[in-house]
């Protein structure tokens, strides 16, 4: 057996109960962490996850594995920072391997107005409990000698913001370790049964629609990716999200090791190495809203470009394969958590290009509001009525790529 | 005979060979074992070619002093860096081609497709994987990109179909020992020999190759229905024997039968990973690419993914696990992640679901990349991202300015005085290059209605020949951008206007302010002079006598504008300020803007007159108060937040963002953006330059956050902007610390409060007659765009022209009855603009607000017929126009460029802040493609 399978973790699927006390719609990572969370700090079990397709299907499976906390505002930074404390512990907590590393993150600066904004941002993200510091080019150089700090001549590399706990865990791992681990407690998971409908009874959600019959739920809640809008309409919800293709590639194997995860925000791509060896590479959002899966050419051939101008060495490597997944971005970058209005419904959404970073604390702080009705302070800013109360998050800056 | 290196032997290749035969041929085999199948369908005859890892040998031919690493990852450490530094410059050669119907794979039914399609009158590419042309994807446009044999990436823009004939794979055998050397399919088989390649005792298991003589095989046994089975094969890294067995009346029989190579010919599957990733394309796929897939028996042991070794017991491990589903056993597994993409492995994970599952479930999905190119190979034909650059670039890199990107513009950062720059614009005099900025030319019998609806100050009461300051919200009331508003001086033009904005700003700029025109129905005229007018900053005390000695006979007061002749060049002088100090901003001819810089520098050498950059500009406004779009500012910064309510009149019409400010009125403010002032600042550390960031407390309670701070004033004190959150009463405290030290907020600006410095009276006429210059005057010829012949090489020039923006109706009148001399070209670049190259002294007849300016912001080249085809078959992905004349408009590479195509030539048009990045791109595209045939 090869080392995946030797430490792979063991999935147990029970035949659909007809009324658990709490549904999760959609079994990716924020809805298997959420049943997890329920499972093992609040001791609810009787919970059950709906997919329609396959565990991590979705964005879960398609994302470009990257841990992080260095966010823009303080709200998004002590946030993201509980999700980067948790990921550290979750392979001694789940006594699963889930390939996470450590291995620093440097976001890059070209230009003066970049350099102001990642010094900008070490410092916020230092006060709010995420440790980054701005990095001159020599110290660069030492974190990654595999750049041209010349940036092919055009695109110098006069700086970065380093952030040493930027991480990479092996993505599909988490999410099979926080299934195993809910299951293991008694939660149950159900692949291949979409949610065709909501339940209603007066003003309140009261179970989904299958088509294995109905189940009734004591709160349903939609950790859905992609297709949010429609289970929201099912509550009479129109949720300001829109979806947008967000695509990524891998190489072949790279001999040698590239250290850390580096970002450029203004040739907008980033590039961090798999534990394969593969150097995988992601970049921003399709301006364009969309729910396609497909991947594009020009894709590939201008990250490819961006990327020759920093990393020379990958010239030669050959990229294997890409693939795209779509991503609800909320108006003012930030997720959206919490009640929904209707009563026995709850959201999770909003997940953007930072969904993966987020599904410990994310799963964490939904099972704490299911569990105790009240509100938890660290997701209390990003509920759905921010934006009617005009409290929005605006992060724009620090979500725009990965 | 060719001489190649293989892990650093001589190796000889016979003409033809492609590299694997030659490895065979020399009795050697790529490392890792494995069936060869010489098709390009399995993992088994990787190498490392010439430094690129991963290679399918069998699908390279074979080239004197090739070096070959028969290890696929790579073998050596390769190079950390490269000598020569490589960018988007060193990406392969692309060539665009379009036809009707492209059809990929050149077997019996490829053939015949593209023989039917030519028969029909269709224009028709072949691919084909054994003339070099390797797919790697087929993708939405529809585009098919592949390798070709001469280096080059080809992109293949088919207009109706694109074939699909890409034949069947062969399928590889998965019991124990498959990973040996000494195995190969039927077809590999027939085609080794071919080659002249002995097999030795070659043993045959299923279909029988053709082509190899009777007597050749040792053994044949054939499988399936009745027939043997494989069971296993035994050797030492290279096969010495097949064991088969047969199920008969009297039980299993096993043989066993020593040999030199095994040949597998156990079934073929339709090679369909092309036609499943081009679902919703218009795709036809022909031939045994579109069989149905066979499925082989459920393997019982042994290797059944070579790319990323996976084994059968690895496939009952995870299953007993749990993981059920295909995409779920992929990516447990990595089964099918490798180089061959499932192309080995893919039947036998179906088969084993089937079997284990009792369901048969769908391939996997299907992924570009069908054929891995390099990173190299796909940044083939990438647009370059342009920064563009001011008039005075040239103007800055002479006075040793260091260039810095900002908005997508080149911009002077300092010219390395910071100090002087400083002290200059406030006690001297200083020129700053604000060329940048986004200009818009407004007209019409709507354009006082249609402003009023964008910005969210009264226009009414901007009088002929005022200007003000204007913020543009979106419908969010989230400040997108400002900038200043002009009414034209000379009410006889009509409503007319001038509308700046940031740098960063101005390309969205356009696009809004035409949605918004058209979404209300206003009937207005644009017209984006962003690079059709540089700009000049004459900022300090002395600005005033300083135009004044280069000829400028009136100056606007405060708060207005005129056309004033400055130094010998027509400028729009607007007076507000961003500095602090008498500021008038110089807007004029881009053509113009070398000679005016250089004559201000040299009227103000008396003055001590020094150009400021971008740094010091940031640290002059910061004193000042005024906020930064992007750097003070987040996607939730409305008026109020901002502070802005001044500028925003909720007592007129409707404006974009005003349901929003009525709507978010009614809310408790949560926070605003302050100035603040620390009087004792900390002595900054180099590596610690700013407060940018820091957190602002409220005695124990977080406060906000610094979003400005420049350093300390030359007054002392540092000044500073920041996010404050109200306290729970609702107030802004006064006293805060910033870390840990005190500062304190302050109402309006710490430098000159009262902006006397700025709305100075100022007299020039007391300015001694002698002291005032004059300036010749040269009026510009236009281009006479006929006379020119193409250039060698070719290099870009300023055109000098003319733009017209007017009502459809007015331009076709006009141009069906020229107002400007006989035989100037002009180019109708959209139903409501013409570019003429003439000199702009005609009028549009049928629009009285019509818009026409002297035009010197797009530069041009002539190319002979030939090299046009050249350098665009590489840089041009759309389909140009095959009519002569005709005129095209398009991005090349990346940059806006407007083509027409004359007999025999072509000239390219693109905007002058992108020439010489366009020259740059011409220049070694030509190069490079020297002697390619058209």
């Amino acid at each position: 057996m090869n080392e995946f399978v030797e430490r792979q973790m063991k999935l147990t699927w029970r035949p659909p109960k007809k009324s658990y006390d709490v549904v999760i719609v959609g079994a990716g990572g924020h809805g298997l962490a959420t049943a997890y969370y329920l499972a093992t700090r609040h001791g609810m079990s009787n919970v059950a996850v709906f997919e329609r397709g396959y565990i991590g299907g979705g964005n879960s499976g398609r994302n470009t594995t990257i841990i992080r906390a260095n966010y823009g505002i303080p709200a998004a930074v002590r946030f993201y920072q509980r999700s980067v404390d948790l990921y550290r512990g979750l392979e001694e907590e789940t006594d699963r391997w889930l390939m996470h590393q450590a291995k620093g993150l440097l976001w890059m600066a070209h230009s003066e107005a970049a350099v102001r904004a990642e010094r900008m941002r070490a410092k916020l993200n230092t006060q709010f409990g995420a440790e980054t510091e701005f990095v001159g080019p020599a110290q660069v150089q030492e974190l990654c000698p595999q750049l041209d700090m010349s940036g092919g001549g055009r695109w110098p590399v006069l700086g970065a913001s380093y952030h040493p706990q930027g991480a990479t865990a092996r993505h599909d791992r988490v999410v099979w370790a926080l299934a195993e681990g809910a299951m293991e407690h008694g939660a149950h998971v159900h692949q291949n049964m979409p949610v065709d409908g909501l339940i209603i009874d007066g003003d309140r959600v009261a179970g989904v629609r299958t088509a294995s019959g109905d189940i009734a739920a004591g709160a349903v809640v939609s950790a859905v990716g992609g297709h949010v809008s429609r289970i929201a309409a099912m509550a009479g919800l129109r949720l300001p999200i829109r979806t947008h293709r967000l695509q990524a590639f891998v190489t072949n194997h790279y001999l040698q090791q590239f250290g850390p995860i580096v970002a450029s925000s203004e040739l907008f791509f980033y590039a961090s190495q798999t534990a394969r060896g593969e150097m995988l590479l992601g970049a921003e959002i399709d301006p364009q809203p969309s729910f396609s899966y497909r991947s594009s050419h020009d894709f590939v051939q201008d990250v490819c470009r961006r990327a020759l101008c920093l990393l020379p060495f990958m010239s030669n490597l050959r990229v294997l394969r890409q693939w795209t997944g779509v991503c609800d971005m909320s108006p003012d970058y930030s997720p959206i958590m919490g009640h929904t209005g209707v009563p026995g419904f709850y959201i999770t959404t909003g997940w953007g290009t930072w969904g993966f970073k987020a599904i410990p604390a994310g799963g964490e702080q939904m099972a704490e509001l299911i569990a105790t009705g009240e509100v938890p302070e660290l997701i209390a800013p990003f509920g759905l009525d921010r934006f009617a109360r005009d409290r929005t998050m605006a992060d724009r800056g620090s979500a725009g790529t990965h | 005979m060719t001489t190649l290196q293989v892990d650093g032997q001589r190796v000889e290749a016979r003409a033809g060979d492609s590299l694997l035969e030659a490895l065979v041929r020399a009795g050697l085999h790529p490392t890792g074992g494995g069936c060869l199948c010489l098709g390009g369908d399995c993992p088994n005859c990787l190498v490392t070619v010439d430094g690129v890892a991963y290679t399918r040998s069998c699908q390279v031919g074979t080239a004197a002093g090739m070096k070959v690493t028969r290890d696929h990852l790579g073998g050596e450490e390769p190079a950390l860096l490269s000598d020569e530094p490589m960018s988007a410059g060193n990406a392969a050669p692309v060539r665009h081609v379009h036809c009707d119907t492209v059809v990929i794979g050149q077997g019996k039914s490829g053939r015949e497709a593209a023989r039917e399609a030519r028969d029909g009158g269709l224009g028709v590419v072949t691919l084909d994987a054994r003339e070099g042309q390797h797919v790697t994807g087929v993708y939405p446009g529809p585009l098919v990109v592949a390798s070709d044999q001469a280096g080059r990436v080809l992109h293949v823009h088919p207009r109706r179909e694109i074939v699909i004939a890409t034949g069947a794979a062969e399928i590889q055998p998965v019991v124990p020992g498959s990973d040996l050397e000494g195995l190969v399919t039927a077809r590999a088989a027939a085609e080794l020999v071919a080659a002249g390649i002995d097999l030795g005792r070659a043993v045959a298991v299923g279909e029988r190759p053709a082509g190899l003589p009777a007597d050749s095989l040792v053994a044949h046994f054939p499988v399936g229905e009745g027939g043997w089975e494989l069971v296993r094969f035994e050797g030492d890294g290279r096969v010495e024997a097949v064991v088969v067995r047969r199920h008969g009346d009297a039980g299993a029989t096993e043989e066993r039968i020593e040999c030199d190579t095994a040949i597998l010919g156990l079934g073929r599957n339709p090679r369909n990973a092309l036609a499943r990733m081009a679902s919703d394309l218009p795709v036809r796929v022909v031939g045994s690419a579109a069989a149905e897939p066979q499925l082989p028996s459920c393997p019982r042991e042994g290797t059944v993914c070579p790319c990323s070794r996976v084994t059968v017991a690895d496939l009952d491990g995870v299953w007993e696990r749990g993981f059920h589903e295909m995409e779920l056993l992929k990516r447990a597994t990595l089964a099918g992640t490798g180089t061959c993409q499932g192309g080995v492995c893919l039947p036998y994970l179906r088969s084993f679901l089937l079997e284990r599952g009792g369901r048969l479930q769908p391939a996997f999905t299907a992924r570009p990349l069908n054929r891995q190119l390099t990173v190299r190979e796909l940044a083939a034909g990438a647009h370059t991202t342009v920064t563009a650059r001011s008039p005075l670039h040239d103007e800055h890199l002479s006075l040793g300015a260091r260039m810095d990107r900002a908005g997508g513009w080149w911009r002077p950062w300092t010219y390395g005085r910071k100090d002087d720059e400083y002290r200059s614009v406030r006690e001297r005099v200083s020129l700053g290059d604000v060329s940048s900025l986004g200009k818009m030319a407004i007209s019409g019998p709507d354009a006082e209605a249609f402003l009023e609806r964008i910005v969210p100050t009264k226009v009414a009461t901007i009088r002929p020949g005022r200007c003000r300051y204007v913020l543009m919200l979106d419908e969010r009331a989230y400040l997108l951008d400002d900038g200043m508003l002009c009414r034209e001086p000379d009410q006889d033009a009509g409503d007319r206007f001038f509308l700046t904005s940031t740098s960063g700003g101005a390309g969205f700029f356009e696009l809004w302010l035409r949605d918004w025109a058209e979404a209300f129905g206003c009937d207005v005229r644009i017209l984006n002079q962003t690079a059709s007018l540089a700009a000049i900053n004459v900022t300090g005390p002395q600005a005033a006598r300083l135009l004044a000695s280069a000829g400028a006979r009136e100056l606007p007061a405060f708060g207005r504008h005129r056309q004033v002749r400055v130094a010998g060049v027509d400028c729009r002088v607007v007076r507000l300020s961003f500095t602090g100090e008498l500021s008038y901003e110089l807007h004029h001819p881009a053509a113009d803007a070398c000679k005016l810089w250089r004559r201000l520098l040299a009227a103000g050498a008396g003055f001590n007159v020094q150009p400021h950059g971008l740094e010091t500009l940031l640290r002059l406004r910061l004193e000042k108060g005024h906020i930064v779009i992007g750097q003070d500012t987040d996607y939730d910064s409305t008026p109020r937040r901002l502070a802005h309510g001044w500028a925003v009149n909720l007592n007129k019409g409707d404006f974009v963002g005003r349901q929003a400010i009525l709507r978010t009125n009614k809310r408790p403010l949560d926070k605003r953006l302050v100035a603040l002032r620390m009087e004792d600042p900390p002595v900054r550390q180099a590596a610690d330059p700013s407060a940018e960031g820091a957190a602002i407390h409220d005695g124990d309670r977080y406060a906000g956050y610094v979003t400005s701070d420049a350093g300390t004033a030359a007054g002392g004190g540092t000044p500073m902007l920041g996010w404050l959150y109200l306290d729970a009463e609702g107030s802004l405290p006064h006293e805060v610390t910033i870390d840990g030290r005190p500062a304190r907020r302050v109402d309006g600006p710490t430098y000159d409060p009262e902006g006397e410095r700025a709305r100075a009276a100022v007299d020039i006429a007391s300015e001694s007659p002698q002291d005032l210059r004059e300036f010749p005057i040269a009026r510009p010829e236009a281009t006479d765009l006929g006379a020119e012949a193409p250039s060698e090489p070719p290099r870009l020039r300023r055109l000098e022209a003319t733009r017209v923006s007017a009502t459809p109706a007015a331009l076709d009148a006009v141009v069906a009855e020229p107002p400007w001399p006989a035989g100037a070209r002009a180019f109708r670049t959209a139903p409501d603009e013409l570019l003429v190259a003439a000199s702009p002294d005609f009028d549009v007849a049928g629009d009285p607000h019509a818009i026409v300016e002297r035009e010197t912001a797009f530069s041009y080249v002539w190319l002979d017929e030939a090299t046009a085809e050249r350098f665009l078959d590489r840089e041009c992905e759309w389909r140009r126009p095959s009519a002569r004349p005709a005129f095209a408009q398009g991005e090349i590479a990346g940059i806006p460029a407007k083509l027409w195509f004359d007999a025999g030539r072509t000239l390219i048009l693109t905007p002058a802040p992108f020439a010489s990045a366009f020259q740059r791109r011409l220049t070694r595209s030509l190069e490079e493609t020297d002697g390619d045939a058209a």
